[in-house]
C-alpha cells in the first residue's frame, strides 16, 4: 500500500478492468476460431494480473492464489483444450454469423452502457480501491452471453462462456476482494471440468453430425 | 448426534466411486441397494433431529434446518427409489446388450454424484459453496441426459449444458452481489456467506444491491427450475435423457433450484420486505402455468407430456411461495407430493418405453391389461399430478387458491382457469393411455427388471397415498418451521 498511493492504485485496476473489456471486443469482432482462444487466454492473462495487482494493494494474500490458479487453468490448460478440439473439426473460420461483426460491436457497447446503468446505484457500496470495476464486470458477464447467442459454432459458444466466468472472476476479485480461497478453489474446479465436459459433447456433436454449426440441431422441436 | 447428516451426504459419494471400481454388476447392485438404505435411513434421522432439535450440524459447513430437512427428505425418498428403478431399468438395457459393463458403472458413478451432489447443497451453510455443489449437480446431469448419445439425447444435452451453465454464471453473479453488500456488514470472510449470518443482518443490508442481487439469482436458478421463458432445455432434457434420470432431474434437480431460490427469496425479504420477491415469482409462476398448460395440448411424446407437467408443477409451487403465508406452506407440500407423483408417473412412461422402444402419445393404450405396473403407476400418478383428491397436490392446489382469492382474488381467477386447462388434458391423454384395448406387444420384460422397479414404484405410490390422506405430525412440525422461516419479513413494513 505504502509504494503506491490509493488513488494511482484504483486507477490501474480500472485500467487492468478496461484491458479485459477490450479484449472481449476483439473476441465479439473475430471470425477465426484459433484466433478467438488466443484472445480468451490473453484476457486471462489480463485477469490474472489485475487480480495480482489487487492482492498487492490490498495485501490480501489469497488473492496471490487465486491469480495462479487462473494462469495455469485459464491461460495454459483450457486454451490447450480447446486447441485441440479445433485440430479435430472441419472449420477453423465462422463465416456466417445470427449477427453481423459491426452490430455485434453496437450491441456490446450498448451491453457496457446497461451494465454501468445496472450498477450504478450500488457502485457506491464497493471498497474505493475496485469498485468501478463491478460496472466493468457485469458488462464481461453480458457481453460473454451475448456471444453465446451470436455465434453458430460451438467453440465460440464455449468461450462466450468463459469470457462469462472471466466477467464473474473480476467482479469477485475487484468488486468485492475476492471470495473466501475454498470457494475460489471450487469455482475453478467447476469451470475446469465445465469445460472439459463442453469439450466431450463438441467432440461427440462432431461424430454424431459431422459439425458443430448448433444450427443444426434441428430434432428437437415443438 | 450430527453422524446422520454426515452419512447422508457422504453415502452417494462413496457408493458412486464404490461402483466405478468394482468387476462385477452382482456388487453394484449390492452398492447401490446399501445406498438406497443408508440414505433413506439417514435422511428420515436427520428429518427426526430437526424436528426434534430445531437443526443439526457438522463442522462449519454441514448445517440442516427445516428447509434443508425438507428438501433431505425429498431427495432422499426420490433418490432411493430412483436407485432402485436404476437397478432395474438400466440393468435390462445391459441385458439386452444395448450397454457394456464399463458404460453400466459409469451410468452408476454419475448417476450416485448427481444425488450426492444435490444433497450436499441443500445441507450447507455457505451461500457461495451451495452454488459450487449445485454446479457439481449441473455437470455430473450434463453427462447423465446425453448418455445414449443418440442424436436427440446429444442435441438435448448441449442445450441443457449451454443454458444451464449461463443461468448457473447469472447465479454466482448474484451471489457474488450478497457478498459485495454484506461483507461491509460481516467483513471480509466466510462469515459473510454464510446463511444465518445473512438471515441476521439482512434488514441493515443495502435494499438496491439486494434486489439485483435476487434478479439475477431469480434468473440464474431460475433457468435450472426450468421456470418459463426459460423453460426451453426442460422439455428436451426429460424427454431424451434416459428415464431414471429424467425422474430425478424433475423430482430432485428442480425442487433443488426452486430451494437455491427460496434461500435468497427469506434474505431478501428481511431486506426490502416480501412484496418485492412475491411479485417477481407471481409473475414468473403464472407465466409458467401459461405455458405449460398451451403446450401441453400439442404434445405427441408422453415424456415430454410429463415434463410439460414439471414446468407446471414447479410454476404452481412458485406462486405459492409467492402469495407467502399459508402458500408457503402449500408450496413446500406441493415440492413434495409432486416430486413422489412425478418420478412415479415417470418410472412407468419408462417401462412402456422399454417395451415399445418408442415415445408416441397415442400409439400407447390399454396400459393396465398389457403392462400393469406401468399402467397404474401412470394411473395413480397422473390422478395426482392433475390435482385429484385424495393425494397432496389437491390439497396444496386448494390451498394456493385460497391464499390467492383472499390476497389478490385476480390472480385466482387466472391461477384456476390455467389450472383447468392443464388438468383436463392431462386427464385425457392419462386415461387414454391406460384403459382401452392395448396395441401393439413389444417385448417382454425381464424379472429382475420387474422386481427392482415394481419396488420403486411401490414405495413412492405407497408414501403418496399416505401422506395424501393426512400431513404426518413431524412434517406438520416442518412446515410450520418453514413458514416462520418465511414470515420473518411479513411483519417489516
Amino acid at each position: 500500500m505504502s509504494l503506491l498511493s490509493p488513488q494511482i492504485g484504483s486507477q490501474m485496476v480500472d485500467l487492468g478492468s478496461a484491458l479485459l473489456l477490450l479484449t472481449c471486443f476483439a473476441i465479439v469482432a473475430q471470425r477465426r476460431l484459433s484466433a478467438c482462444v488466443d484472445l480468451f487466454a490473453l484476457q486471462s492473462v489480463f485477469l490474472a494480473l489485475t487480480a495480482a495487482l489487487v492482492a498487492f494493494l490490498t495485501g490480501i494474500y489469497h488473492i496471490y492464489a487465486a491469480a495462479a490458479l487462473t494462469v495455469v487453468i485459464k491461460v495454459v490448460v483450457i486454451p490447450r483444450i480447446l486447441k485441440q478440439v479445433i485440430e479435430r473439426l472441419n472449420v477453423t473460420r465462422e463465416l456466417v454469423m445470427n449477427v453481423n461483426v459491426p452490430a455485434g460491436l453496437l450491441i456490446c457497447g450498448a451491453l457496457v452502457m446497461l451494465a454501468f446503468f445496472i450498477t450504478q446505484p450500488i457502485i457506491p457500496l464497493g471498497f474505493l480501491l475496485t469498485r468501478d470495476s463491478l460496472a466493468i464486470a457485469l458488462a464481461i458477464v453480458l457481453i460473454g452471453f451475448f456471444t453465446m447467442i451470436a455465434r453458430k459454432k460451438a467453440v465460440t459458444q464455449v468461450i462466450g462462456f468463459l469470457v462469462m466466468e472471466n466477467g464473474l472472476f473480476l467482479a469477485a476479485t475487484a468488486a468485492a476482494y475476492g471470495m473466501p480461497l475454498i470457494v475460489e478453489l471450487g469455482v475453478f474446479f467447476d469451470v475446469l471440468v465445465g469445460a472439459l465436459i463442453i469439450g466431450i459433447y463438441t467432440h461427440r456433436l462432431q461424430d454424431a453430425f459431422d459439425s458443430v454449426d448448433t444450427t443444426k440441431l434441428t430434432i428437437l422441436k415443438e | 448426534m450430527a453422524w446422520p447428516l454426515f452419512l447422508l451426504v457422504a453415502t452417494p459419494i462413496v457408493a458412486g466411486l464404490g461402483s466405478l471400481l468394482v468387476r462385477e454388476r452382482r456388487a453394484v447392485e449390492v452398492l447401490q441397494c446399501a445406498q438406497v438404505g443408508a440414505m433413506l435411513a439417514s435422511a428420515a434421522l436427520v428429518a427426526e433431529r430437526v424436528i426434534v432439535s430445531g437443526s443439526v450440524s457438522v463442522g462449519i459447513f454441514l448445517q440442516a434446518d427445516a428447509l434443508s430437512a425438507w428438501l433431505d427428505l425429498i431427495i432422499g425418498i426420490v433418490g432411493s427409489t430412483g436407485t432402485l428403478y436404476a437397478v432395474g431399468y438400466v440393468g435390462e438395457e445391459m441385458d439386452r446388450g444395448h450397454l457394456s459393463f464399463r458404460r453400466y458403472r459409469q451410468f452408476f458413478c454419475l448417476f450416485d454424484l448427481y444425488l450426492g451432489a444435490m444433497l450436499i447443497a441443500v445441507n450447507l451453510e455457505n451461500v457461495a459453496i451451495m452454488w459450487i455443489a449445485i454446479e457439481g449437480s449441473t455437470l455430473s446431469a450434463a453427462l447423465l441426459i446425453g448418455f445414449e448419445r443418440s442424436k436427440a439425447a446429444l442435441e438435448a444435452g448441449w442445450k441443457y449444458v449451454i443454458l444451464s451453465s449461463v443461468g448457473i454464471a447469472l447465479a454466482l453473479f448474484g451471489t457474488i452481489l450478497v457478498y459485495y453488500s454484506s461483507e461491509h456488514v460481516l467483513g471480509v470472510s466466510s462469515e459473510a456467506l454464510r446463511w444465518s449470518q445473512l438471515y441476521r443482518v439482512a434488514e441493515g443490508l443495502d435494499p438496491t444491491a439486494i434486489k439485483v442481487a435476487f434478479i439475477f439469482v431469480l434468473i440464474g436458478y431460475g433457468t435450472k427450475a426450468g421456470v418459463a421463458p426459460m423453460h426451453t432445455w426442460l422439455p428436451d432434457a426429460h424427454a431424451e435423457a434416459p428415464t431414471p434420470v429424467s425422474a430425478m432431474l424433475s423430482a430432485n434437480m428442480l425442487t433443488l433450484a426452486v430451494y437455491a431460490i427460496l434461500r435468497f427469496k427469506a434474505v431478501t425479504d428481511r431486506t426490502v420486505g416480501p412484496e418485492f420477491t412475491g411479485k417477481l415469482l407471481i409473475g414468473l409462476a403464472l407465466l409458467s402455468l401459461g405455458v405449460a398448460a398451451i403446450f401441453f395440448l400439442v404434445q405427441r411424446d408422453y415424456k415430454r407430456l410429463f415434463a410439460y407437467s414439471s414446468i407446471e408443477h414447479i410454476g404452481i409451487a412458485l406462486l405459492g411461495f409467492g402469495l407467502g403465508g399459508l402458500g408457503t406452506f402449500a408450496g413446500a407440500w406441493q415440492l413434495m407430493n409432486h416430486a413422489l407423483a412425478k418420478s412415479t408417473a415417470f418410472y412407468g412412461a419408462g417401462l412402456v418405453f422399454l417395451r415399445h422402444n418408442h415415445k408416441l402419445l397415442d400409439r400407447v393404450t390399454g396400459l393396465l391389461s398389457q403392462m400393469p405396473l406401468a399402467g397404474a403407476a401412470i394411473l395413480v400418478a397422473g390422478v395426482a399430478l392433475a390435482g385429484m383428491p385424495p393425494f397432496g397436490l389437491f390439497t396444496s392446489e386448494v390451498l394456493i387458491a385460497v391464499r390467492a382469492y383472499t390476497a389478490r382474488p385476480e390472480i385466482a381467477y387466472v391461477f384456476l382457469a390455467l389450472l383447468a386447462l392443464a388438468f383436463a388434458t392431462l386427464l385425457y391423454q392419462v386415461f387414454r393411455m391406460a384403459f382401452g384395448a392395448p396395441g401393439e406387444a413389444g417385448a417382454a420384460l425381464g424379472r429382475q427388471c420387474r422386481l427392482f422397479t415394481g419396488a420403486a414404484v411401490g414405495v413412492n405410490v405407497v408414501v403418496l397415498g399416505t401422506i395424501g390422506l393426512q400431513v404426518p405430525p413431524g412434517l406438520e412440525t416442518l412446515l410450520a418451521a418453514i413458514v416462520k422461516m418465511f414470515s420473518a419479513g411479513m411483519e417489516a413494513p
